[in-house]
């Protein structure tokens, strides 16, 4: 026999506390009792005598039991428990019995406070054992679910019973008092009914004897709990005293409690309703289980773009938290569709755009030469150079073959005087390999730094499209839902590299490739580096290109961050929505000072159709101070889902 | 009269004790829960109190602490009550600054013995 009992012990803590339980009834009893003696001192008084001092024994015996057996040093688990509450029963009957004995006597009206106290001496008997183990009242239950009040039993639900006993007299009389109580109940003479009946119908407890003919009670309970679709019922057990040893094993099995014959009544209701509402919180933490499988699903489902908004309608109406997660997660997935699908719009017009811009252009890609490398050159035996894409501030960019894996990319040639100081390469290649980290779908991934021939280069993924430059210079200014169809993806490919800790340092409209399908491309990520020694304003006559995308701090030589990148992500804006940058001038000196001098003209005021909340987050990305701008990138992208 | 403060969250208890306090000659006020009973005490007035341990917003014991920290109800004798009777709660109960320690269910005749010797005499 593997019995648990010896390491079933109840807790120090446990043990104190169901002392306590018990022992506070019996405060009571004795109290009242004692003081109802005293009163009773007075001749005339003299018949109470008899039954307050029994009242008095039984429960100073009830007492001794208590205290013997739950012992704090000797420990008691759960069959010792079990024995106490079966032996409390007949003190406490000889306490009910003889204050019983008081009332008669005293209903004539003689002596209300006596009355009153007898009674208060019962109703503290009626908590003597009764099972302690009833769960506190549920947090939410009560507003959406009216519970229709029985007959005697405040708050107690309507329950379907069924009564399992081969004697026929027990099965009428528990009937009859379930009824009373307003439970429906049905009955069976023996298991193997039972188990029909509960093939049948649902039940929310079963009274189950335990000798019965044709199936004993612990077969049918066997069956019960090995049952998925039964094994959730509580079942109480029936039995006559002297079947404690087979009552262990049954609430071993899954019983959840247990009944002796003959029925005490209030014994019976307090052990019935316990099971009952402990079965409804089962049930509802099952039902809340499942719900919460639910709003995962749910979350898969977003993930895996199978979501339907309103998918969760019946779990967002609960009352409780789980109800407002699924809410506030429907508003959320619909927020993003919605939010998706107006991108998706706006990509489509600057398609367009796109379009119209590549009919008008001619490619003059080609036709310019005069790089370090030419047409057929094998760089680093591994790159076919097939054509030259464009001339930029640091050398010339060459569309090549990977020989290797066999496809197209870039590379990009760098001038001897960005590479001459070898600190400022050292640098420069620590920039690559935290840059080639960045993989996303805006960003043009990077892939290798190395030197051929005396060239020294940079590899990444080619791109076919036209840059933001080229799209510009063919259609003057974009339309807003364009501007913001672009914006946005430049946003998210900044939060993303953000993210990793890469600065992009010289975002324009030449680092902005756009493919067909409008997807928006950012190059170049890190590789301004290179080139910051040379476009500091000290040494602005070398400045490479123009400095009219460069922040104030970035023109001030002083620290540049993320917000950097956010300033230069303002002046394409403006440039895309007005058709110019906010500061024009005639020599690069005049630039510089206006740059960091003067406010820009809102882009409102240049063009009508920009709504003003778009001109004013221009504006405020053009901030000189970067602690007044838009302060992060994904910050931005959720300011431009509202806009236009 | 000697006047008796009752600290007990549990109305039958109170109900009991206090009748049956006050059927021996004693005034006894009630309070119920911890709190109340710090109020009530540093109010002032009471010979002895009656502090039950387990008790809701402060516990007894903290009570206790509250009363023996300040000038006005520093020496009024406590007796301490618990039902749990769990080796240690007396020391618990004296540690705290109760004078002494009783159990319930109560035996008045013992727990009057102690708030006389407490009170000085009948
Ligand atoms: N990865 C690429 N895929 C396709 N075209 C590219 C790529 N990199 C650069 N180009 C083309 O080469 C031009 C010059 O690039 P770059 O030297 O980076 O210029 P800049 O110094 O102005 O940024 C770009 O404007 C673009 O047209
Ligand atoms: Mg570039």
């Amino acid at each position: 026999m593997s019995h648990a009992e010896s390491g079933n012990g109840l807790s120090p803590g446990a043990l104190g506390e169901l002392r306590h339980d018990l022992r506070t009834p019996l405060n009571h009893v004795i109290g009242y009792a004692e003081m109802l003696l005293e009163d009773a001192a007075d001749p005339t008084l003299a018949e109470r005598r008899r039954p307050l001092e029994e009242t008095l024994a039984a429960a100073r015996e009830a007492l001794g039991l208590i205290n013997d057996s739950l012992n704090s040093t000797r420990g008691a688990g759960a069959r010792e428990v079990l024995q106490l509450y079966d032996a409390l029963r007949g003190p406490r009957t000889r306490i009910v019995q003889a204050a019983s004995a008081l009332l008669p006597a005293a209903d004539d009206g003689a002596d209300g406070t006596f009355t009153a106290d007898v009674r208060k001496i019962l109703a503290a008997a009626e908590r003597l054992a009764a099972p302690t183990a009833a769960p506190p009242a549920p947090v939410a239950s009560t507003p959406d679910q009216p519970t229709t009040a029985p007959p005697d039993g405040a708050g107690v639900r309507r329950a379907r019973i069924l009564v399992v006993d081969d004697g026929a007299e027990n099965r009428d009389v528990l009937r009859r008092r379930l009824e009373r109580s307003g439970h429906a109940v049905e009955t069976a003479e023996h298991g193997r009914r039972a188990l029909e009946l509960l093939a049948a119908r649902p039940f929310d407890l079963v009274l189950l004897d335990v000798m019965m003919p044709e199936l004993d009670g612990f077969t049918v309970l066997e069956a019960i709990k090995g049952d998925p679709t039964l094994r959730d019922i509580p079942v109480i057990m029936i039995s006559a005293l002297d079947e404690m040893p087979s009552i262990v094993r049954c609430i071993e099995r899954g019983a959840e409690d247990y009944l002796h014959k003959p029925f005490d009544p209030v014994l019976l209701r307090a052990r019935i309703n316990a099971s009952l509402e402990k079965k409804r919180l089962r049930d509802q933490e099952v039902e809340y289980l499942r719900e919460v499988a639910r709003v995962t699903e749910a979350a898969t489902a977003v993930e895996g773009g199978t979501y339907l908004p309103g998918a969760l309608a019946s779990v967002a109406q609960r009352a409780d938290e789980l109800g407002r997660l699924a809410r506030v997660f429907d508003s959320m997935v619909s927020q993003m569709k919605a939010r998706e699908e107006r991108l998706r719009d706006r990509v489509q017009d600057l398609r367009r755009e796109i379009e119209q811009a590549r009919r008008v252009s001619k490619d003059p890609g080609p036709s310019l030469d005069g790089g370090n490398l030419k047409t057929g050159d094998r760089v680093a035996q591994r790159y076919e150079v097939l054509s030259v894409l464009g001339r930029g501030g640091m050398g010339t960019v060459y569309r090549a073959r990977d020989l290797e894996l066999g496809e197209e990319v870039a590379i990009k040639t760098l001038l001897p005087e960005f590479v001459s100081d070898t600190r400022l390469v050292e640098r420069f290649k620590d920039e690559i390999r935290l840059a080639r980290r960045l993989s996303d779908r805006h960003i043009v991934r990077t892939h290798d730094f190395g030197e051929w021939s005396g060239v020294y280069f940079l590899t990444m993924e080619y791109v076919e499209g036209i840059t933001v430059r080229a799209l510009l210079d063919t259609r003057g200014r974009l339309g807003v839902s364009s501007t913001l169809a672009l914006a946005t993806q430049l946003a998210q490919s900044l939060a993303v590299a953000h993210r990793h800790g890469v600065i992009h340092r010289d975002i324009k409209p030449q680092n902005l490739l756009l493919d067909a399908e409008g997807v928006l491309k950012v190059m170049d990520f890190g590789v301004a580096r290179l080139a910051e020694r040379s476009t500091s304003m000290t040494e602005a006559g070398l400045v490479v290109g123009t400095p009219a995308y460069m922040s104030p701090e970035q023109l001030m030589a002083e620290k540049v961050d993320a917000r950097s990148d956010l300033y230069a992500a303002g002046v394409v804006m403006y440039e895309c929505l007005t058709g110019e940058p906010p500061f024009q001038a005639s020599s690069v000196m005049s630039l510089i000072a206006k740059l960091l001098m003067q406010e820009p003209r809102p882009p409102a005021a240049l063009n009508p159709e920009i709504p003003p909340a778009l001109s004013a987050l221009v504006l405020q990305l053009l901030s000189k101070r970067p602690e007044h701008r838009v302060q992060t990138a994904a910050a931005l992208v959720e300011q431009l889902a509202p806009l236009g | 009269m000697p006047k008796i403060l009752l600290v007990e969250d549990n109305e039958m208890n109170r109900d009991m004790l206090s009748r049956r306090l006050q059927k021996r000659g004693f005034e006894v006020s009630m309070a119920m829960d911890g709190r109340q009973g710090v109020e009530m005490a540093r109010a002032g007035g009471f010979d002895l109190i009656l502090m039950d341990m387990s008790l809701p917003e402060i516990d007894g014991w903290e009570a206790t602490r509250q009363l023996r920290a300040v000038p006005e109800t520093r020496t009024v004798p406590i007796i301490g009550l618990t039902a749990h009777a769990m080796a240690g709660d007396r020391e618990k109960a004296l540690e705290a600054g109760c004078n002494d320690y009783d159990t319930k269910p109560v035996e008045l005749p013992r727990l009057l013995a102690k708030i006389e010797t407490l009170l000085g005499g009948p």
